[in-house]
């Protein structure tokens, strides 16, 4: 008894530990006993995926499908844990194409991936998806995921307050026009000095919303071969076209934060549109119920007339790792969750993304049209764009030239703010390119890429 | 005149102290609030809505194992604290009581790793642990932090304050060195115990980025990592989020309730006395 | 037993305890300590994709390391939170423990405990509270400024690249402002006071016994928590990580211990990680060094 001597404390922790570990005995971790594990960061990917398993499992006899919901802020750091340790690795991993190319780094042989090129080249499947949906998950030429959606990008806005005005924003053609709108949507309604209505919502510090101007104008931050571009012509054009929307006096855009603000936001009218690729269509269904028939689609302005309606926001791959002891059976999984068209059609309406399964589109349910945007019949509207979504190449460095435009964007929304035109063409394209050195710098250091480079398809 | 003076200095004084205090817990009595406030509550009212509800709590404990990740939580700290305790406790005191080859170059080196930050060590230490057959489990985050250096520092500083006389009598009682420790130095220590185990528990409740690193499987999560991944799910409910950082930062702060006086007392020794 | 007190076994036990008082340190830093210590020299001389492939290198982690912008960044966000934290904070600590020092005050304890509360609260934990607080229009920030200063609502405490450092200040003070407090405040209790009385006797004003009495007194304790929040403040982490999700916009909530994490656990590369660890390391070193030179300098009458 002698322990009680140290006080209240030790006493106290003692207990509490006992009985925790009392409990954890009786409820022990339950290791799955699934022959087929599969991680996925997204709820509603999770939702649709856990109803479909009892058809696979019945079509398959003895197999035994796990699927773990995994929070998207860990997934990434888990999956190079485990891959990096080789335990615990699941046998199919959804991953978010911002951070699919870092785990390209390195030699081929150290990629935790397998390489799906030749069996989509004999399965036929490579075909059947839209094509430009496997360049974010392609290093060196060869293909370690299956694209998860397309996400073409519409705008989203608020019909009713538009109408009110007189404007039929779906009679614009270019981004001209529509920032000739927004200069006069743009107001302050309360006249205390402060705009409380912006055309559009679009970011000032980051490169998030600008990345997808530029894919819209076949821009990019790396070319096929891995080559970086940020720096290109075309690049420098949309910083120089973007940087006034969100800066200066006669800024059109702003942006608060997501989640609740954004609800309120919209609601209120404080943001007139919104870059809307399919999934966030859904997402605005979801968090901002109130706007219910008062939204509208349509597609995005071009940037010359007759120029691409649309541009690409967000996805997914489906990656099947080297650890994976059945790839046979992880394959016929992928194919069940990602190109079964009936199933695909099924899960549209609760998720509202396009798949890229082409002969998927056809279905009724694309067809259907939602009360929420004003009737408009949502399915046919993306996938009428989808086949015209650019190709964004990817690299190991994707994380760094992401974070180095959004700096050169952080870095002229300054400098317009204070200087205005003045000045500006030179600041862009000077920031611009020092921006992309410091990649270049970076990439020059890597030693792996460059010798698998010299053998394509590398050791495996 | 100067009477005068002293009572404005006094009421200044006060203002001063309660503007502080108010400042200081006005975030937790907002985020106490924000936990018994409905969805559509959360910005009608700034602070507490006329309707408190426990919607957030049970969305929290329906939606999301969060008992388990609360007692996987107290699980895992307490064990480290017990450890830490002893074998702390037990060095600290070798410190302090006893003269012998190599204790300097000992306390060199636990001066040397309090130095060097623990993140420098990251990555060969992930390496280890995998290659001891330790990652997902809590023996890989409680065996490598099972001394605090912090801990044996702390010991042996309150410890040199007890008379030798003291140690050489239990000696001469027939105690073992270990029952000298426990039977005599350990219960003297009791204000050091105290204060001790709050630094310890309150370390390994909250630590995030090692067993962020270490564990795998979602049914191990603690408190800290299993809120972390809800920031993302509960963007929409602040409230839910609100609720669960609430229940987190609830046991440590009982603890400290309990234990105020001997933590405070415990945690300046080292620094003021010397 | 107490027939073997003077046996020799009890001589040996004698002899041998502390050693094994001390055993579990030592072989818990031997395994836990030197290993990787060892293992990450090595690993500051290679670049490596993963734990798995590397490429020896040199010198060339270093090199590139002080042309890196991102590690200046780092550097440079980490030491200005870091400056904040002594010469705001820690003087800010010691008036309100020069306060709650003060004979007349009463409920010193209920004070004590408010003003410690935040600092019971882990940095994650604080961060996923502050992360709404500090949310545009609806904060609670931005709706107190408001109310109180008319400020505007939509101040983008964490979405705008040169409000991020002032809010991780903000966030800060909140939590550790009490918490240095204490160590001030024991430090004050501790000087006799008697020393105070003689230097009445000497006719000292207040501001002179202040200089005189007090600051020699809390002398060591000042020292003490000026290192361990410089220290503490080049380790930040967790709550710049989780409150901004990651280093924020512009990376303007980048920390050197955020850098070394994302490189080594995100981009892979365990060899620039340990060398950019190894730099912090060193950078730690120097400025303890330093402020233990500079307080013995300081030293009256040494």
């Amino acid at each position: 008894m002698r322990f009680l001597a140290l006080g209240k404390a030790p006493v106290v922790i003692l207990v509490a530990t006992l009985a925790s570990a009392l409990y954890l005995s009786i409820h022990p971790v339950n290791e799955s006993p699934a022959n087929l594990h599969m991680w996925t960061f997204a709820k509603s990917h999770y939702d649709a995926y856990i109803d479909g398993i009892p058809a696979f499992e019945a079509a398959h006899p003895g197999v035994k499908v796990d699927v773990q919901l995994v929070s998207g802020v860990a997934v990434t750091s888990r999956l190079r844990a485990a891959f990096w340790s080789d335990l615990d690795v699941p046998d199919l991993v959804e991953v978010e194409i911002s951070s699919a190319g870092s785990f390209f780094r390195g030699p081929m042989r150290d990629i935790g991936f397998s390489d799906l090129t030749n069996w989509l080249d004999q399965s036929g499947w490579g075909d059947r998806l839209v094509r430009s949906r496997f360049a974010p998950y392609t290093s060196r030429g060869r293909i370690f995921g299956i694209p998860h959606d397309v996400h073409p990008v519409m705008l989203a806005y608020r019909r009713d307050i538009f109408e009110q005005e007189g404007i039929d924003l779906s009679k614009v053609e270019t981004w001209d026009e529509f920032v000739e709108i927004g200069r006069r949507m743009t107001r302050d309604l309360d006249g205390d000095g402060v705009p409380d209505r912006y055309m559009i919502e679009l970011e000032d510090n980051g490169a998030g919303n600008m990345e997808m101007f530029l894919f819209q104008r076949d821009g990019g931050y790396f070319d096929k071969s891995g080559n970086l571009v940020m720096d290109s012509e075309t690049a420098l054009e949309t910083l120089k076209w973007y940087v006034p929307l969100v800066a200066g006096p006669k800024k059109i855009a702003n942006s608060l934060a997501g989640g609740q603000i954004f609800t309120q936001a919209l609601e209120s009218g404080y943001f007139l549109s919104i870059i809307a690729p399919d999934w966030r269509s859904r997402t605005t269904e979801m968090d901002v119920p109130r706007v219910s028939g008062k939204m509208a689609l349509m597609p995005l302005p071009a940037v010359r007339t007759g120029g691409r309606r649309t541009s690409t926001w967000g996805g997914t791959m489906l990656g099947i790792t080297k650890h994976c002891k059945n790839p046979e059976l992880a394959r016929e999984y992928a194919v069940h969750i990602y190109c079964d068209a009936k199933n695909l059609a099924k899960r549209f309406p609760s998720i509202n993304i396009i798949p890229p399964l082409k002969e998927a589109w056809a279905l009724p349910e694309f067809n259907d049209p939602r009360p929420y945007w004003s009737g408009q019949p949502l399915g046919k509207l993306y996938a009428d764009l989808a086949e015209q979504t650019p190709s964004q190449y990817t690299s190991p460095f994707i994380g760094l030239a992401k974070a180095k435009l959004g700096e050169a964007v952080v870095a002229c929304v300054l400098y317009y703010n204070r200087n205005g035109e003045r000045g500006f063409d030179e600041f862009a394209r000077r920031t611009l390119k020092s921006c992309a050195d410091d990649v270049r710098k970076m990439m020059k250091r890597d030693p792996f890429q460059q010798s698998d480079a010299e053998h394509p398809g590398g050791r495996q | 005149m100067r009477r005068f003076a002293n009572i404005l200095a006094v009421a200044l004084a006060y203002t001063l102290l309660a503007g502080v205090a108010a400042l200081v817990l006005t975030p937790l009595v907002w985020l106490v609030a924000a936990a018994v406030k409905g969805p559509d509550d959360m910005f009608h009212y700034t602070f507490f809505s006329p309707q408190p509800t426990l919607f957030n709590f049970r969305k929290l404990f329906g939606e999301i194992p969060f008992l388990r990740y609360m007692i996987n939580s107290f699980f895992l700290a307490g064990t480290t604290t017990l450890v830490q305790l002893f074998f702390s406790s037990l060095g600290g005191f070798a410190l302090a009581k006893y003269e012998f080859k190599g204790k300097r170059v000992i306390m060199l080196v636990m001066l040397a790793t309090m130095m060097i930050p623990g993140q420098v060590m990251l990555a060969p230490m992930y390496k280890l642990i995998y290659r001891m057959g330790l990652v997902d489990t809590y023996a890989g985050l409680i065996i490598p932090g099972a001394v605090s250096v912090f801990g044996m520092f702390l010991f042996r500083q309150s410890m040199l304050q007890i008379p030798d006389d003291l140690l050489q009598a239990a000696r001469i009682d027939g105690c073992s060195e270990f029952r000298a420790y426990w039977d005599v130095v350990m219960p003297i220590s009791r204000p050091m115990v105290g204060a001790f185990c709050l630094i310890a528990f309150m370390g390994s409740w909250n630590s995030f980025l090692w067993p962020q690193i270490i564990l795998h499987n979602q049914q191990r999560f603690t408190l800290p990592i299993a809120l972390n991944q809800c920031v993302g799910l509960y963007e929409q409910q602040y409230g839910v989020l609100m609720a669960g950082t609430l229940l987190s930062i609830l046991p440590v702060t009982i603890l400290f309730f309990v234990l105020q006086k001997e933590f405070i007392a415990g945690l300046t020794a080292g620094a003021v006395k010397e | 037993m107490s027939a073997a007190t003077s046996g020799w076994f009890w001589k040996r036990q004698q002899k041998w305890a502390p050693y094994y008082f001390v055993a579990p340190f030592i072989i818990l830093f031997l395994t836990f300590g030197v290993y990787p210590l060892l293992h990450s020299i090595w690993l500051a001389f290679h670049i490596t994709s993963g734990p798995k492939s590397a490429v020896f290198v040199g010198l060339e982690n270093f090199r590139f390391l002080l042309s890196d912008p991102d590690f200046y960044k780092a550097v440079r966000n980490t030491a200005v939170f870091a400056c904040f934290s002594v010469f705001l904070q820690l003087p800010l600590s010691l008036g309100l423990a020069l306060l709650l020092n003060a004979r007349w005050v009463k409920g010193r304890n209920v004070f004590r405990f408010a003003f410690f509360t935040p600092h019971l609260v882990g940095q994650v934990f604080v961060a996923v509270l502050f992360s709404v607080i500090f949310i545009p229009k609806y904060g609670l920030l931005n709706v107190s400024l408001h109310r109180l200063l008319g400020v505007g609502l939509e101040t983008k405490w964490l979405g705008n690249p040169q409000l991020v450092m002032p809010a991780l200040v903000i966030t800060s003070l909140w939590m550790y402002v009490g918490f240095n407090m204490i160590y001030f405040l024991a430090a004050l209790q501790a000087v006799d006071n008697q020393l105070y009385e003689a230097a009445q006797v000497d006719g000292a004003n207040r501001f002179q016994q202040f200089l005189h009495v007090t600051m020699p007194g809390i002398r060591q304790v000042t020292v003490f928590v000026v290192m361990m929040s410089t220290i503490g403040s080049f380790q930040l982490f967790e709550l710049p990580y989780v409150m901004l999700n990651g280093s924020g916009p512009d990376k303007a909530g980048l920390t050197i211990v955020m850098y070394l994490y994302d490189t080594g656990f995100n981009t892979g590369d365990l060899g620039y990680a340990s060398a950019i660890g190894w730099t912090l390391a060193l950078i730690v070193l120097t400025i303890s060094l330093a402020q233990l030179k500079i307080t013995k300098t300081l030293k009256p009458g040494g």
